[in-house]
């Protein structure tokens, strides 16, 4: 049984498959880090938050996606995954520096940010960072929901190099289940 | 006849022909053997004839109170032993006409219904049965304090399935069991969130304190390296700065 957080909260599994961590991967909501399995409201998380993106060659081009593999609910994910955020063509900056990913500064943000709001069931957010082989080699995405990383990967030739992930429920507390479907309880 | 019996509940009657009002002391078993040797035909109607046989089966001396245990409660109406008290019986007459045990379905049915008119009145019920004019029952204490608190899925299960169509009963249970499925689900990702934050914070800790053991190394080396030089700058010298 690993212990590495991202296997055991199963992003590993359910995202990405298996890979090794080469660039650091910094996400700040509000002067707060984001440390893998921290639990963050819907109101902090309102913004896009600041990213600071490692790695030494400047040449290199990265790609960042924020994925809710939970959507709708965790019990019964659907739309899994739904994407909230899609910037591409981020240069490594060494490990000190910020990346701010507002358009225009450093990085294209195609698919703009949207708020995690978790209708039921506590979700993981997912922020995945992968090393593009070129610049202007990635596309925007159709739908943001039933989203697949992996296809995505796949198709652009991105190789995950950094993952975070965060925990998010609704605002008013238990993000236990909230509504009877109809074929459960 | 009925009207006196109420009026004697303190002492249990030695009388057999007259019903009285069950009390701490006498069990079920008792009540019923007085009843049955007694009863009147249309009292005998409302208790299904296997009642008897049922409780000559179960001893009071296994764990129960008015000889009945929790599971025979949850395992239905029908095997229920059921006190009745003198103005309720009486009154049954007036609630639809109570069927033969021949037709169990509606029986069935018909006790639910009395079930739940039975279930209301609460455990001081039978402390004071004298006294009731109105249309109680003398629930043991086990039942009510069962009833009180939240029914448990098998004790609402019993209650709902086994009062209905066996096409509801089999949707519930596969209700129940999705259910129970998904819960085991919910509570596994809780365990492997909790699991992984965890972790997550001990490595963040190794890794601060190696960090932290680092930045203190390295600052120690660097105060030496300060005295040291310190120390050597403390006579004269010539700085190569000097024009000459």
């Amino acid at each position: 049984m690993s212990r590495d957080p991202l296997i055991l909260g199963h992003v590993v599994g359910d995202v990405l498959d298996p890979f090794a961590r080469s660039v650091s991967l910094g996400v700040t909501y509000k002067n707060r880090l984001v440390i893998n399995g921290s639990e963050f409201k819907p109101s902090a998380v309102v913004d896009k938050p600041l990213v600071q993106v490692g790695g030494d060659d400047l040449r290199i081009f990265y790609t960042l996606v924020m994925v809710d593999p939970d959507a709708p609910n965790p019990s019964d994910p659907t739309l899994r995954e739904y994407l909230h955020w899609l910037v591409t063509d981020i240069p490594a900056t060494t490990n000190a520096s910020f990346v701010n990913c507002d358009v225009g500064d450093t990085g294209r943000e195609i698919v703009c940010y949207e708020c995690p709001r978790p209708a039921s069931g506590i979700h993981r957010v997912v922020l995945v960072l992968l090393r593009q082989i070129g610049r202007e080699t990635v596309f925007t995405p159709e739908m943001r929901h039933n989203f697949s990383t992996r296809r995505f990967a796949m198709e652009h030739y991105l190789v995950p190099v950094a993952a975070t992930y965060y925990n998010c429920q609704r605002e008013a507390g238990t993000g236990g289940r909230r509504f009877i479907r109809d074929d459960r309880c | 006849m009925v009207s006196s019996s109420s009026s004697s509940r303190s002492s249990p009657s030695s009388n057999p022909s007259v019903l009285i009002p069950p009390t701490m002391r006498r069990t079920m078993e008792e009540v019923w053997n007085d009843i049955s040797l007694t009863t009147p035909h249309h009292e005998r109607l409302l208790i299904p004839s296997d009642h008897q046989s049922y409780h000559h089966h179960h001893p009071a001396s296994s764990p129960s109170f008015k000889g009945m245990i929790l599971q025979d409660f949850l395992a239905g109406p029908l095997n229920r032993p059921r006190t009745i008290s003198p103005h309720a019986v009486e009154e049954l007459p007036l609630l639809p006409p109570p069927l033969s045990p021949t037709l169990p379905r509606t029986a069935l049915s018909l006790n639910s219904g009395l079930e739940f008119e039975y279930l209301r009145p609460h455990a001081d019920s039978h402390s004071n049965s004298s006294s009731n004019g109105q249309n109680t029952c003398f629930i043991p204490s086990a039942i009510s304090g069962a009833i009180d608190g939240p029914p448990s899925p098998t004790a609402l299960f019993s209650f709902c399935s086994k009062n209905r169509l066996p096409e509801n009963s089999a949707v519930g249970a596969d209700r129940y069991r999705r259910r129970m499925i998904n819960n085991r689900e919910s509570a596994a990702r809780s365990r492997a969130r909790k699991q992984a934050y965890t972790n997550e914070l001990e490595l963040e800790v190794s890794r601060l304190k190696e960090e932290n053991a680092k930045l203190k190394k390295h600052y120690e080396e660097l105060r030496s390296a300060m005295v040291a030089q310190q120390l050597k700058s403390n006579t004269l010298q010539r700085s190569f700065t000097a024009r000459f």
